[in-house]
């Protein structure tokens, strides 16, 4: 097995390792980083419990190499708010309560986060076609539309 | 019966989670999050048969390869260990094991388990354990399981039949003869399971010495896996310390003893710490299904259209479950009669062994299928009797008059007002204005139904009724157990012996605490991990059977108020007052019309704890309760086999319109309206959520979500790309009213709530389609109603 070090900017600081070609950058995140706000749900790329933004984008950690990542940018649900705030998304999960036992939160968050940032004022049916690709078992979704919609009425306000 | 009661204290308040922003910052600890140095994986060997003898299994290079610590097959596990104690057992149990020994039984089912330096390795040695297999024929039909020429699992069991009985309440025969109408029909219930977004997992460690076995887990039910695991293992239960972290998803899924056990005869074997966590394809393959099977049911009706007795035949496939059989009859026969004045009944329940994976808890055990039953009759009623399918369940509600109504079977309906949810659900819905929709969309050759199904949503789980199907006792009743402490500084602090996983409990048991004692929900801090070392506990302890309404809150109620009357016993003390005339409000103890005659929590404690002379001559100090609370209507089985299985009933109605692409088969949406009762709500955000959340799960179920076993008992769909899930485009927006009818039967008046939506949504959803459906004349197609299953019906026509 061949091994690759690898640097990746994780959350605005630069981090190493040196991993399996095979590693996945879940698994990075997760075992060589302690980053374990990045869940894995079902590890063939359906749930989006691994959702992180990679360069901005949102990409699943677990169909991903680690060493795919050598270079990049990642932003995982630890690095989306200072330590005491929370990001407007965050926020509307909380008020609207938009999480029920969590798992698939910081995959949601950060697409919703990645589906504000390109449609900053997007209608139900927007959001929901931006949210098919995160499995929630617990909300049933109602809920998490809310989240969406209120952190980007906060946005509007914000804005205005 | 009223719509939210205007809240005086904390409880009824919808309060936003007090646990959120650990969990919104990815800073929960869930299992697979929880490492310790030296930790060792586990990956597991798993039969590619459905059914097979273990010719060979030689696991000589896989404990060669660098980085395993341990191998473990059946054979060595049946050395280490005596049978794995079922929870129901059956009489004369075959012996099992966590691994298969000698035969295997289900694709899925594990042979073997190594331990090693990480996941990556531990599988590629599980590549290296060679197996060799004798095919023998697969059983996949629990009908075809029942034939005396069936192949059979266990063949000191004689046949595949864990369980066949016959419950008969009241003049059924007389009823049925007298009928002016019977609908009969065969129901096939499908297979399908609520697959929670984080799979099981366990890590184990053994402490060198003293042999103390330390397990994490997300095992839902600890109460009850305690005690099996200490058995397999060896200790007594003090010297296992069983604990659950965050838990990512329960809906019943979450047990899993036998993984308990592995892991800790690993972690025995290698002195290591040892940690499984299955991935989705073990989890999909393996975990649990909710079981399936066939129902035959008929219900008899006057001439006015009044229901007079019901008759089922139910054969549930359990698959290869050995440990909690019978569990999905006994709900179904403790709900069998719906919200209805039905005065007789015929329960003929079979559990069946079938090479498939095992069936197991999930989110209303047998009660969707139940209700799906009889509604789907009560719909089959009103078109032959051309009544409408509201009228007809008006028409046969029990009536709020009438409660408290015991059922023949012996389940006592508390409190609601079934009629006025129905009433409620269609006007929310538009009902009228539906029809008239329809009338139109019909004239212009489109397909466009309207579906209703009233239920009852029971809650907490008598265990006395295990004894319908054991015939023995030794486990009665259910209750649950809290602590509540005050600690030094005032702040005050709880546990209970229930595991939260994503109920909300740390927030909806710091409001029930703050009302006892006069402090803010942010004042109390609820332990949001078990710890069987620190928390109390008991057998039924932990999540089930939507039971926190029913037992958990009277244990908190119960423990707060014990120190609520050491905090003014002491206070009194301090104020030289009556403690009669005291009251407890913002923190603390105050003379009652005199509130500057006052000590807070925190001066209280400081006597309990640190200035022990300035107690009472001759008083304990501490303030610090426990409380077992033992819920008061559970009874044993009486002579004519009547029992409340379950013990608080909440209910609900949902209406639901949906339209019928002709050319394609796609169901969409028009209108999904759901008015509900579960008596008082502590927290109305947080049960709108579980609504929500339920009902999201038996849509999927209903359209989605589906075990496919090929005829070899082959598991064809083990990925969430052919195990679909339903997402946010498959979930429609939901109307939700909410009554409340507060039941005498619980220490707050509140009844169960989460399983609610997953109960009728198979049902209404499916009446709905086959009101669609009606104009081309064609029946309905059996779940789920995937595109392709309405395409071919919308064809046939």
């Amino acid at each position: 097995m061949t091994r690759h070090a690898i640097s990746v900017s994780v959350n605005g600081a630069p981090r190493t390792a040196t991993v399996d070609a095979r590693l996945s950058l879940l698994d990075c995140l997760r075992g060589e980083w302690g980053l374990t706000g990045t869940h894995a749900g079902c590890e063939h790329g359906v749930c989006g419990a691994c959702t992180v933004l990679l360069d901005g984008e949102p990409v699943r950690s677990c169909l991903l190499l680690a060493v795919q990542a050598a270079g990049a940018r990642v932003t995982t649900i630890e690095g989306l708010a200072p330590a005491e705030d929370l990001h407007p998304v965050q926020q509307g999960f909380w008020e609207c309560h938009g999480l029920q036992c969590g798992f698939c939160t910081p995959g949601m968050v950060l697409t919703a986060v990645d589906l504000l940032a390109r449609v900053p004022d997007p209608s139900e049916a927007e959001i929901r076609a931006a949210l098919a690709g995160n499995l929630c078992m617990c909300t049933g979704y109602e809920n998490i539309v809310r989240a969406v919609r209120w952190a980007a009425a906060r946005a509007r306000e914000a804005r205005a | 019966m009223s719509d939210h009661a205007a809240p005086t204290g904390w409880v009824g308040r919808p309060l936003k989670r007090l646990e959120d922003p650990r969990f919104l910052r990815g800073r929960a600890t869930y299992i697979d999050d929880l490492a310790l140095p030296g930790l060792l994986h586990v990956a597991m060997l798993r039969s590619p048969h459905a059914h097979a003898r273990i010719q060979r299994l030689d696991a000589s290079a896989a404990a060669a390869l660098p980085g395993v610590a341990a191998v473990l097959t059946g054979e060595d596990v049946a050395r280490a260990m005596p049978p794995l104690r079922p929870l129901i057992p059956i009489p004369n149990p075959p012996r099992t094991y966590p691994l298969a020994v000698g035969r295997v039984r289900y694709v899925g089912e594990p042979l073997a388990a190594v331990a090693a330096c990480d996941r990556a390795t531990a599988e590629d040695a599980v590549e290296l354990i060679r197996a060799e297999y004798e095919r023998l024929p697969a059983v996949v039909d629990p009908e075809r399981a029942l034939a005396p020429d069936a192949p059979v699992l266990f063949e000191e069991m004689g046949s595949n039949v864990l369980w066949h009985d016959t419950f008969v309440y009241g003049d059924v025969d007389g009823a049925f003869a007298a009928a002016r109408h019977v609908v009969r029909e065969r129901f096939t219930i499908h297979r399908y399971v609520s697959t929670a977004l984080e799979t099981f997992g366990v890590i184990a460690q053994v402490e060198p010495g003293t042999g103390l076995v330390t397990i994490w887990s997300n095992d839902q039910r600890p109460g009850l896996t305690s005690g099996v695991v200490a058995a397999a293992l060896g200790v007594p239960q003090n010297r296992l310390r069983l604990l659950a972290l965050d838990i990512g998803g329960g809906f019943g899924n979450k047990r899993k003893a036998p993984y308990l056990i592995l892991a800790a005869l690993l972690a025995r074997a290698t002195g290591r710490p040892v940690k499984y966590v299955e991935d989705r394809r073990e989890n999909l393959a393996a975990l649990a299904h909710a079981a399936n099977g066939v129902m035959e049911a008929a219900l008899a009706l006057d001439g006015d259209g009044r229901f007079l007795a019901i008759a089922l035949r139910d054969v549930v496939d359990e698959g290869a479950n050995l440990q909690n059989p019978t569990l999905h009859s006994l709900l179904k026969l403790g709900n069998i009669v719906n919200c209805y004045r039905i005065g007789a009944v015929r329960f003929e329940a079979y559990s069946v062994l079938t090479t498939k994976c095992p069936s197991g808890a999930n989110r209303g055990i047998g009660k969707p299928a139940m209700c799906f039953a009889i509604e789907r009759l009560v719909d089959l009623a009103a078109r032959r009797l051309g009544r409408d399918p509201a009228d007809l369940r008006l028409a046969n509600f029990i009536q709020p008059s009438e409660l408290p109504w015991e059922t023949p079977v012996g389940a006592s309906y508390d409190s609601g007002d079934f009629p006025e949810t129905l009433r409620r659900a269609l006007a929310l819905a538009d009902y009228e204005g539906l029809r008239a929709a329809q009338a139109a969309a019909r004239r212009e050759g489109r397909l466009l139904g309207i579906g209703i199904a009233a239920a009852i949503e029971p809650g907490t789980s008598n265990l006395s009724s295990y004894m319908l199907a054991t015939g023995t006792g030794g486990t009665s009743g259910v209750g649950e157990a809290a602590l509540v402490r005050v600690e030094l500084d005032g702040s005050v602090r709880v546990a209970t012996g229930n595991v939260a996983s994503g109920q909300g409990y740390p927030t909806v048991v710091a409001q029930i605490v703050a009302d006892e004692l006069g402090v803010t929900p942010p004042d109390v801090v609820v332990s949001p991990w078990f710890d069987s070392h620190e928390n109390p506990w008991m057998f039924s302890s932990g999540s089930f059977s939507n039971k926190f309404s029913g037992t958990d809150t009277g244990a908190i109620v119960g423990a707060a108020r014990a120190v609520r009357d050491k905090i003014l016993a002491l206070a009194a003390h301090l104020l030289e007052a009556a403690p009669a005339d005291l009251e407890l409000r913002d923190g603390a103890a105050a003379v009652r019309g005199a509130p500057d005659r006052r000590v807070t929590l925190a001066q209280v404690a400081s006597v309990a704890y640190r200035d022990l002379l300035a107690l009472p001559p001759g008083a304990a100090g501490g303030l610090e309760a426990r409380y077992y609370y033992v819920h008061p209507a559970a009874t044993r089985p009486d002579a004519a086999r009547r029992v409340g299985v379950q013990l608080t009933f909440s209910n609900s109605a949902h209406v639901v319109a949906v339209e019928l692409d002709r050319a394609t088969g796609a169901l969409r949406f028009l209108a999904y309206a759901i008015a509900h009762d579960c008596g008082r709500e502590i927290n109305p955000l947080l049960v709108e959520g579980m609504v929500h959340g339920s009902t999201a799960h038996g849509i999927g179920a209903t359209l989605l979500e589906e075990f496919v076993y090929d005829d070899e008992g082959q598991l064809l769909t083990t990925t969430f790309l052919d195990y679909l899930k339903p997402t946010a485009l498959d979930v429609p927006p939901f109307r939700v009213a909410a009554l409340e009818s507060p039941t005498p039967r619980t220490a707050l008046g509140a009844k169960g709530v989460g399983e609610g939506g997953a109960i009728p949504s198979l049902a209404a959803i499916a009446n709905a389609v086959e009101d669609a459906l009606a104009p081309l004349g064609v029946t309905l197609p059996r779940l789920p109603l995937t595109p392709e299953r309405l395409w071919e019906a919308i064809r046939r026509a």
